[in-house]
C-alpha cells in the first residue's frame, strides 16, 4: 500500500536518516551582485546506507523552497498518521 | 537638458531603418521633442530587446545570443564595428559580465555602479539615469526611459538568477515521497510498521544530480519536524525581529 506524492513505486535502496543539523545563512554580496540580502536554510544529513557506512549529505535551500519542504513533511506526518 | 553626442552612426543614408533613424535623430535636442513623440513606440523597441537580449544571454545564462545575433536582428543598419561599443555601453549599464572570461566589459571609470550590480531602487534608478543622459557619450532620455522601463519589469527575475549563481553547494531540486506500509514479522506475527520513503534530488549547479533516498518511520519523521520547527521559529525571528 502505497500513498503520497510519488507517481511511481520502485524498488528503491534506501538509507537510514540518523541525524540532522540545519543553519540558516545570508548570502549578503557576490562579485556578481553587490548586495544580495538573500537568506538560506543549509540541511546536513548524516546518513547510513544499508552496509551501515556513514556519510554527511548536506544542501541549501532558499526560504520559500524551505517552507515547501517543511510543507510536505508535515503531510507526510499526516498520512503516517493515519496509515 | 544637454546634448548628448551618440556614437551611433548609420552606415549610410538610404536603407536605413525608420527605427534606427528616430533613435539616431532624438539625440540632437531640436529634433528631440518631436521625434519622441512620433517614434517613441518605434524606437524604443530594438532597444528593449536589446536590453532583453543582453538579460537572458547573461543574467539567465540563455546561451546562443551574440553579438552578432543582437546587430543583426535589432539594429541591422549598424555595421559591427559601430554596434560594438554601444552594445558595450548597454552592458556596462546594467553590469553584465560578458560570457568569455577574458573580456570584461564593465566600466570601472568615475562613479559608474551599475544597476543590476547595485540592486539599485527605484529612486537610486532614476538618479543614475539622469546622470548618465548628462554625460558626454552617455545615454539619451528615451533611452533611460526603455532601461527604466526594462528595469522595472525584469528587477526581480534578474535577482533571482544572480542569486541563483551565487548558490554553489548543492540544492533541492526535486522531491517526491510516500508512505508505505512495512511487513516486519517478529515472533510469527506480522506487524506492519508505516515508514516514509522520501526521494531526494540534490545537485549543483550544471552538475549531475545525485539521488538521495531515506526511509524513515513515525518516531524519526516526528525528530525531524521538531527540529525544522526551529528552523522556522529562527526564520521569523530574521523577518520580525522582536
Amino acid at each position: 500500500m502505497s500513498k503520497g506524492s510519488s507517481n511511481h513505486a520502485k524498488l528503491e535502496v534506501t538509507n537510514k536518516l540518523l541525524d540532522l543539523q540545519w543553519k540558516m545563512g545570508m548570502a549578503v554580496s557576490s562579485d556578481n551582485c553587490r548586495s544580495l540580502k538573500s537568506p538560506y536554510v543549509a540541511l546536513m544529513l548524516k546518513v547510513a546506507d544499508q552496509s551501515g557506512q556513514i556519510t554527511n549529505k548536506s544542501f541549501e535551500m532558499t526560504i520559500p523552497q524551505f517552507q515547501h519542504f517543511f510543507k510536505q513533511l508535515k503531510e507526510m506526518a499526516a498520512v503516517i498518521e493515519t496509515v | 537638458m544637454q546634448r548628448v553626442q551618440s556614437r551611433f552612426r548609420p552606415a549610410g543614408g538610404a536603407g536605413t531603418s525608420p527605427a534606427f533613424s528616430a533613435a539616431i535623430a532624438f539625440s540632437w535636442r531640436e529634433a528631440e521633442q518631436s521625434v519622441a513623440m512620433a517614434g517613441e513606440l518605434e524606437s524604443s523597441k530594438p532597444l528593449s530587446g536589446l536590453l532583453n537580449g543582453l538579460a537572458q544571454s547573461t543574467f539567465h545564462r540563455h546561451s546562443g545570443i551574440t553579438e552578432e545575433l543582437l546587430r543583426t536582428q535589432l539594429y541591422p543598419d549598424v555595421p559591427p564595428e559601430e554596434f560594438r561599443p554601444f552594445l558595450a555601453k548597454m552592458r556596462g549599464i546594467l553590469k553584465v559580465k560578458k560570457q568569455n572570461y577574458n573580456e570584461r566589459l564593465w566600466d570601472f571609470t568615475g562613479d559608474i555602479h551599475s544597476i543590476a550590480y547595485a540592486d539599485m531602487d527605484f529612486n537610486q534608478l532614476e538618479a543614475f539615469l539622469t546622470a548618465q543622459t548628462k554625460k558626454q557619450g552617455g545615454i539619451t532620455a528615451d533611452q533611460a526611459v526603455v532601461i527604466s522601463k526594462f528595469w522595472k519589469n525584469h528587477k526581480t527575475k534578474i535577482k533571482e538568477s544572480l542569486i541563483n549563481q551565487s548558490r554553489w553547494e548543492n540544492s533541492l531540486k526535486a522531491m517526491n515521497w510516500r508512505v508505505d506500509l512495512k511487513s516486519q514479522s517478529k515472533h510469527f506475527e506480522q506487524i506492519n510498521v508505516p515508514v516514509a520513503i522520501v526521494e531526494l534530488e540534490l545537485g549543483k549547479n550544471g552538475q549531475e544530480s545525485e539521488c538521495l533516498c531515506l526511509e524513515f518511520d513515525e518516531i524519526k519523521l516526528s525528530q525531524i519536524l521538531k527540529k525544522l520547527t526551529e528552523v522556522e521559529e529562527s526564520i521569523n525571528t530574521l523577518t520580525n525581529p522582536a
